[in-house]
């Protein structure tokens, strides 16, 4: 059994990734601010799901987390991290709080570094192979108004992406972002109902994106026919960044 | 002193065969990236499994420079104290 390590694995994108991976058989842990029901629900299904209450972006959190989840995994040796935790701020930069922007860039980039060095020193100790992937944005690479500090923390991980793939690919050890489009997700909820139908009208397949665009992506990149694709950004937004 | 030396260059010797070359003699002159067959991953791997072996971290509040296999066991001896 393969563990591997999903962050904000209680709803959304985080949750849909974790129960994929659930159901490919891996050995699955994660973590958010809070436990709720879904959270419940896995781990009655699941002895090979654990959960832990963490503050991404915390490294003292960061490293207790990945020691206690692998600890209760075992025998099944860590292969692989998602950074999947990550919030949106909604607002122009010149009004916007400079305390919000620290509290997003802590969680979700800080917190995507944090969580990557601790995989990196596990996957060291054990002299083995290993996959990070960073769940990044379309937002990263094309911008979005409002979303100055978030889109900067996406652009962010995809550059820690790229360097850290030249720094371990010796090691087999991949490193790879995912950048979704505009997801129906909660996160996307506060969109207006304008946004939303200018967004689909804009995205030649006609349709925000779901959830279960985005896991089977997570399931290659986690085999082992993905060994030779590190260091890329891949791109899952229905075409309208094309 | 004499434990944290051994240590370090048993470590550091398992580190080096592990990669399937032989390993040279070490000797507290030693400098890890040009007199052994080391490269900066293997002594990151050495510097995580030394933390794991004796739970010190030398680094915890910064970069120290080192070179050599006497100022490595300098740098966890001064953390030992």
């Amino acid at each position: 059994m393969k563990h591997v390590i999903v962050t904000g694995g209680s709803k959304g994108l985080g949750l849909a990734i974790v129960k994929y991976l659930l159901s490919e058989n891996y050995t699955v842990s994660t973590c958010s601010r809070e436990r709720n029901s879904a959270i419940d629900e896995l781990l009655s299904q699941y002895s090979t799901f654990q959960w832990f209450q963490v503050e991404i972006g915390n490294a003292e959190q960061t490293a207790e987390f990945v020691r206690k989840a692998c600890t209760w995994a075992n025998e099944a040796k860590l292969w692989g991290v998602i950074n999947n935790a990550g919030i949106a701020k909604e607002g122009i930069l010149a009004t916007f709080p400079n305390i919000e922007t620290d509290s997003l860039l802590q969680i979700n980039l800080h917190g995507a570094i944090y969580l990557a060095r601790e995989a990196l020193r596990i996957f060291l100790s054990q002299n083995s192979a290993g996959r990070i992937i960073n769940i990044s944005s379309i937002i990263g690479s094309r911008g979005y108004t409002g979303l100055a500090a978030y889109s900067a923390s996406k652009a962010g991980l995809d550059g820690l992406t790229r360097a850290l793939a030249r720094e371990n690919g010796r090691r087999n050890i991949t490193v790879n972002s995912i950048a979704p489009g505009y997801l129906d997700t909660e996160m996307s909820s506060t969109l207006s109902d304008k946004k939303r139908e200018q967004i689909i009208r804009r995205t030649p397949m006609h349709r925000l994106g779901h959830v279960d665009d985005i896991t089977p992506l997570v399931g290659f990149l986690l085999s082992d026919g993905a060994s030779f694709i590190t260091g890329q950004t891949i791109t899952i937004d229905g075409g309208i960044t094309n | 002193m004499k434990n944290l030396k051994n240590l370090i260059i048993e470590k550091t010797r398992k580190i080096i065969t592990e990669k399937g070359v032989d390993c040279p003699t070490i000797t507290l002159n030693s400098e890890f990236l040009n007199d052994l067959p080391m490269d900066s991953l293997d002594l990151a791997t050495l510097i995580v499994s030394l933390e794991i072996s004796t739970g010190l971290d030398p680094f915890r509040d910064g970069f120290k420079t080192f070179h050599t296999v006497d100022e490595l066991i300098n740098l966890y001896t001064e953390a030992n104290s």
